[in-house]
C-alpha cells in the first residue's frame, strides 16, 4: 500500500510548457461537478447500452440453460432500440464530458504516485473503448463497413473492455462525484481536494447552458432517430438509417435475395420444403399454401435497432411441427435455401417454435411474400432478432 | 465519511470492473478471425489520439476565434447551437455524407439525408436566432431604462 501511495519525484519545472501551464484552460467548464453530472448521466446511457447489448447478444447465442420467452412481443424491439438510441444520445454526452475534463491529460505533475499512474492508466481503454464502440455503432446502422474486423464479436468484446474500465473508474471517482453532487454534498467535502468552485463571470456558456445544450443535442438526436423503432414517431425520423415503411411491400429489408445469392433456387419451380421429424413430409409451394394458413401481426426486429411492423400468413410452424409427429419439447432447426453464411439456419426453441402467433409466412401485407423477404417461406416469430427470421426457409429439421 | 462501507464498494466496483476488462481482453484476443486485433488496436487507439490531440484542440481553436467575433451575451447561444449542430451532424456523419449502404438494397440508408440535415440544423438555428433576437431586445430595455427620467 505504501508503495502505491508513496510521492513520486517531481520533473523538471522547465518541462511545464504549453498545456502543461498552471491555468492553462481557462474554461469555467472544466468543472468537477459539471464532469461529475455528465458523467452519471453517461453511466445510466453506457449502462442501458451495455444490458440492452448483452440481451442481444445471448439472444443469438443463447447458453444451454437459458431457453429466451416469445413473449412479450415488443421486448426486443424495445432493448435493441434503446440500445441503439441511448448509444447515438451518448454522443454529445461523452464529448462534452471529456472536454470538462481535458485539463487533466495535462496535469501537472503527470503522475504525483503510482496509484495515481494506475488510475490514469485505466482511463485510457475507457476513452479508447467509449469512443470505439460509438463510431463502430454508428458505421455499422449504416451499413458502412471501413474496418475489417467482424462488427458484431469485436463490439461485443469491446463493450466489456469499456464497461471494465467504466466500473474502475467509478470506484476511483466515488468520492469526487459525492463530495460534488447531491444536497448534502457540502457535508462531504472533505472526502477530496477537487471540488467546483464557484462559478466565475463569463461571456461564454455556463454551466448551466452548457448542460442545456447538451441535453439539447442528446434530444434531438433522439427524435429524429428513434421514429425506426419506435411506433409513432416515423413521421420525425429524419436522421435514422431506416425508415420503418420504406422497402419491397412497405418493410425493410437487411439482406436482399441477390446479396444471399438464392435467385434462382427461390424462384425454382421444383420448390418443396421439407419438415423432418418422426413423421417425415414434403410440401410443394401449392401444399403449403393450401396447408391451414393463419395471420399474424408481428414486427421484424432488426439487431441494428429498427423494427418494423407488418401483416403475416401462412402455416403454424406449430401445425407443421405436429404434422410431422415432433414433440411439443423439442427445439428445431429452420434451414435457409443460401448455400453459406453465417444466418443460413437457425435455431427455434419450443416456446418460440410452439406459440401460435409463430408462421412459417408465405404472405406478407396481402400480397405473396416478396424475393427479398424470403419467398417461398420464412420463418416469424416473437420476440426474436430479424437475423434469426430465416428467409427462403426449405427445411425445418427436429433438434 | 470515509466509512468501511465506502470503501468496501469501492473495492468491489474496481475488482469487478479489473475482472470485466480482463475479460473482454481475453475475448479480443483469442477470436482473432474475426477482431483481427491489430486492426482492432488500431481504430482504438487511433479514436483517441484523434479525440484527445486532434478535435478538442480543433474545437478549442473555434472557441477562441468565437471570442474574438461574437460578444457577450450572444456568444452562449452560438456555442450551444454549434455543440447541437456538430453533434447531430457526428451521430448521422456516414448517412449525409453517403457512406454506406448497398447498391441492391434501397431500404438501407433511404431518406434524402443531406436536405434531412439542413432541416433539423435550420430549426437548430432559428430557435438559437429567436433566442439571440430576445437577448438583443433585452439589451436595448437594459440600455434604455436608465436614461427613463425618474417620475415624480
Amino acid at each position: 500500500m505504501r508503495l502505491l501511495t508513496r510521492r513520486l519525484p517531481h520533473p523538471p519545472a522547465v518541462l511545464r510548457r504549453g498545456p502543461l501551464r498552471e491555468g492553462a484552460f481557462p474554461s469555467r467548464l472544466h468543472d468537477p461537478r459539471v464532469a461529475a453530472l455528465l458523467g452519471m448521466w453517461l453511466g445510466v446511457t453506457f449502462g442501458v447500452c451495455f444490458l440492452t447489448g448483452l440481451v442481444s447478444h445471448f439472444m443469438q447465442h443463447p447458453p444451454s440453460w437459458l431457453e429466451w420467452p416469445a413473449r412479450p412481443t415488443w421486448f426486443y424491439r424495445a432493448t435493441q432500440g434503446l440500445h441503439v438510441a441511448t448509444g447515438l444520445a451518448s454522443v454529445p454526452l461523452l464529448l462534452a464530458k471529456l472536454w470538462t475534463v481535458y485539463p487533466r491529460l495535462w496535469e501537472w505533475p503527470p503522475v504525483r504516485t503510482a496509484a495515481h499512474a494506475l488510475e490514469r492508466l485505466t482511463i485510457v481503454p475507457l476513452i479508447a473503448g467509449s469512443i470505439f464502440q460509438l463510431a463502430t455503432g454508428i458505421a455499422n446502422i449504416a451499413q458502412w463497413y471501413r474496418f475489417r474486423f467482424f462488427f458484431t464479436v469485436t463490439h461485443y468484446w469491446v463493450a466489456w473492455i469499456t464497461i471494465g474500465a467504466l466500473l474502475m473508474h467509478i470506484a476511483a471517482k466515488l468520492a469526487i462525484v459525492r463530495a460534488n453532487v447531491g444536497s448534502g454534498r457540502a457535508g462531504r467535502a472533505e472526502l477530496t481536494d477537487r471540488l467546483s468552485e464557484p462559478e466565475p463571470e463569463g461571456a461564454g456558456l455556463s454551466r448551466r447552458g452548457f448542460g442545456i445544450a447538451v441535453g439539447t443535442a442528446a434530444g434531438v438526436i433522439t427524435l429524429t432517430s428513434a421514429g425506426q423503432f419506435a411506433p409513432g414517431l416515423a413521421s420525425l425520423d429524419l436522421l435514422g438509417p431506416r425508415r420503418p415503411d420504406i422497402g419491397p411491400q412497405g418493410l425493410p429489408v437487411n439482406r436482399t435475395a441477390v446479396a444471399a445469392r438464392v435467385l434462382t433456387v427461390a424462384r425454382d419451380p421444383g420448390y418443396r420444403l421439407e419438415v423432418v421429424g418422426p413423421r417425415r413430409f414434403v410440401l410443394t409451394l401449392d401444399e403449403l399454401r393450401a396447408f391451414e394458413h393463419h395471420t399474424s401481426k408481428l414486427p421484424i426486429t432488426c439487431v441494428e435497432g429498427w423494427a418494423a411492423d407488418a401483416t403475416w400468413r401462412g402455416p403454424r410452424l406449430r401445425d407443421l411441427l405436429d404434422a410431422a409427429g415432433v414433440p411439443s419439447g423439442a427445439t428445431v432447426r429452420v434451414e435457409s435455401l443460401e448455400a453459406r453464411g453465417g444466418y443460413r439456419t437457425s435455431e427455434v426453441n419450443p416456446s418460440h417454435a410452439r406459440d401460435p402467433l409463430t408462421l412459417l409466412a408465405t404472405g406478407l401485407n396481402g400480397a405473396d411474400l416478396d424475393l427479398d423477404h424470403g419467398f417461398p417461406a420464412r420463418l416469424i416469430a416473437p420476440n426474436r432478432p430479424g437475423v434469426l427470421q430465416t428467409k427462403w426457409v426449405h427445411r425445418v429439421v427436429m433438434v | 465519511m470515509r466509512t468501511i462501507g465506502f470503501i468496501a464498494v469501492r473495492v468491489l466496483l474496481g475488482a469487478a470492473g479489473l475482472a470485466a476488462l480482463g475479460y473482454g481482453v481475453d475475448g479480443l484476443l483469442t477470436m482473432t478471425r474475426a477482431t483481427h486485433p491489430p486492426q482492432a488496436a488500431r481504430w482504438l487507439v487511433g479514436g483517441f489520439l484523434v479525440h484527445d490531440f486532434v478535435a478538442v484542440p480543433a474545437v478549442a481553436v473555434v472557441g477562441l476565434v468565437l471570442t474574438r467575433f461574437v460578444r457577450a451575451p450572444y456568444r452562449a447561444v452560438v456555442q450551444g447551437a454549434l455543440l447541437v449542430s456538430a453533434t447531430v451532424a457526428l451521430s448521422s456523419l456516414p448517412l449525409w455524407r453517403g457512406y454506406g449502404g448497398a447498391a441492391d438494397n434501397p431500404s438501407v440508408d433511404p431518406l434524402p439525408y443531406g436536405r434531412n440535415l439542413a432541416i433539423v440544423l435550420g430549426t437548430v438555428w432559428a430557435v438559437a436566432a429567436v433566442l439571440i433576437a430576445a437577448r438583443v431586445v433585452r439589451a436595448r430595455r437594459a440600455r434604455a431604462l436608465p436614461a427613463v427620467p425618474d417620475r415624480p
